[in-house]
């Protein structure tokens, strides 16, 4: 902790047997016994205490914002205290994340660094290096000294080793987050409960694939009108990045049903609004109107497969609903709508493709599965037989969503609004 | 073919990449690359020969519809080969016949006139 300038001056060997000592106390395995954010701090103690400095800091790399926030540090807490960002190619450690490679200051005040909080501490020396991890730089890690010292070769080649270890632990702090965030936008995307609407009766299941997550969803809501309305979607792309985009192609599907019951109309303008906001995304969606009364039900599809649709003592069939372009791929796409009959007693099933692709296997085989287990009865029963019927006890490779409507054997007067 | 890449060869001038058997979430970001890259080489223009294939799921159709997006804004297009009824179901039933031109041969392919699909 304390400034100890003086190791230069040991004679050689004492001083290879410290060198030692600082790289175990950096490299000890008893440190990843830690949780990802204690082995931060810890190591950053450990670094300051290795190369005797006063100051220890992280900043980590926003990637939207192209911003480094001081993240954790060692004699230096107030940085993090007041989310220090620095913008990448400006001040020290904007030049360090920006040039990847170590930079060393003999002289810290606002010609050379742009955080005031550093000068006014009372650095006088600083050196910092690149934290990389996957080839890209993912933030920056300095040490400071109160009294002027020369930083030398071997120090930089100890702080990098630690940067190197600190760069591990964030990545993985940085998984363990996004999976956090994940898993809350999807409870609040994809709810569990769905809503009660008269003269139909729900169920639903939702798998993300391989333990992963990703950017199926599906969705259920009523127009003013009262008319019932169903989308199913899949995002391309896996984790947090596709469960972003599948949130806001959610919610602005949800706007554009207010505004047309048009279901092609609807899904040109949520097209129009990806193309232009997230022109790398892609995305199968099916868009589903229900007449108010329930006896018809109009659909588009963009790039998603159709329902299955199962009659009353029928075998279940894939509804004969025309294509359509996925989201995202092509500006002139006009999607055409098939409207559906739906007598009293039937059953739709609604999925992403997750459910029924296995390789080597033409997709009709997958559908021929999916219609042996599709039959008209209880929306729950029907999931739990579809379930059990492909899925069983395979991994799942894929997201799977899958979400069952029936509707009432009889027909209610409340339902037509 | 595990962590084969995706060598782009030139015939008849025009860049033709030739996938694996299956193409889905463990390759399709590298076969982007790949496509993304010979879209950017050539004058737009490039041939995909699917007829391998026997697999692909949304992954690697994101990894197709990037790169012609890509050839379009360079006034070219993508050209796709497929064969295999299982390749030929996937773009039917996607709506993604009238999107991306596609041709029965790499011969079609490559002598065929720009569809402007």
């Amino acid at each position: 902790m304390e400034v100890e300038g003086g190791a230069a001056t040991a004679v050689n060997s004492a001083s290879d047997g410290a060198r030692l000592r600082d790289i175990q106390s950096i490299t000890d395995a008893a440190l990843s016994r830690l949780d990802d954010r204690e082995l931060l701090t810890e190591l950053l103690n450990r670094t300051r205490n290795a190369l005797r400095a006063d100051t220890a800091a992280a900043l980590l790399l926003d990637f939207s914002s192209g911003q480094l926030i001081a993240t954790a540090a060692a004699g230096l807490e107030d940085e993090v205290r007041q989310g220090v960002r620095i913008p990448v190619g400006r001040g020290f450690a904007g030049r360090i994340a920006a040039e990847h490679r170590p930079v060393i200051l003999d002289r810290v005040d606002h010609t050379t660094v742009l955080n005031p909080i550093l000068w006014a501490k009372g650095i006088q020396s600083l050196m910092g290096v690149p934290m990389v991890a996957g080839g890209r730089v993912i933030g920056v890690l300095h040490v400071g000294s109160l009294t002027p010292r020369q930083f030398t070769s071997d120090d930089v080649e100890l702080l990098q080793m630690a940067a190197d270890r600190a760069a591990a632990a964030v990545r993985s702090i940085t998984a363990q987050a996004d999976r956090a965030a994940v898993t809350a936008l999807q409870r609040s995307l994809v709810p569990s409960a769905l809503p009660a609407i008269a003269g139909v009766e729900m169920a639903a299941r939702y798998i993300p694939g391989g333990g992963a997550v990703g950017g199926d969803w599906y969705d259920v809501f009523t127009l003013p009108s009262g008319q019932l309305c169903v989308t199913v979607g899949d995002v391309a792309g896996s984790g947090l990045p596709a469960a972003v985009i599948m949130g806001r192609m959610r919610s602005a599907l949800r706007a554009y049903a207010l505004e047309s019951t048009d279901p092609a109309e609807v899904l040109s303008r949520l097209d129009r609004k990806m193309q232009h906001f997230e022109p790398d995304a892609m995305a199968t969606v099916l868009y589903a109107v229900f007449e108010p009364g329930l006896d018809r039900v109009h659909v588009a599809l963009a790039g998603h497969l159709p329902p299955l649709i199962a009659r009353p003592g029928q075998p279940a069939e894939l509804a004969p609903i025309r294509p359509g372009a996925p989201i995202g791929v092509t500006f002139r796409a006009r999607r055409p709508v098939t409207t559906v009959p739906v007598p009293p007693g039937t059953l739709l099933c609604f999925y992403t493709d997750g459910l029924i692709e296995r390789p080597g296997e033409v997709i009709d085989e997958g559908l021929g599965r999916l219609g042996q287990a599709v039959t008209a009865q209880s929306p729950e029963t029907a999931c739990i037989a579809v379930m059990g019927a492909l899925v069983g006890s395979e991994p799942v490779r894929d997201d799977i969503a899958l979400l069952m409507i029936r509707r009432h054997e009889e027909r209610k007067a409340d339902a037509d609004a | 073919m595990p962590d084969a890449g995706f060598p782009v060869e030139t015939i008849s001038g025009l860049p033709v990449v030739v996938t694996p058997a299956e193409v889905d979430i463990t390759n399709a970001a590298r076969l982007r690359e790949a496509l993304l890259e010979a879209a950017a080489g050539g004058r737009g223009t490039l041939v995909v020969d699917m007829s391998q294939t026997q697999f692909c799921d949304t992954a690697g159709i994101h990894a197709l519809v990037s790169a012609h997006k890509q050839a379009q804004a360079e006034q070219g297009e993508l050209r796709l080969v497929l064969t295999t009824p299982i390749i030929l179901r996937i773009f039917a039933i996607t709506g993604l016949d009238d999107v991306i031109p596609r041709f029965g041969s790499l011969e079609e392919a490559l002598t065929a006139a720009a569809s402007g699909i």
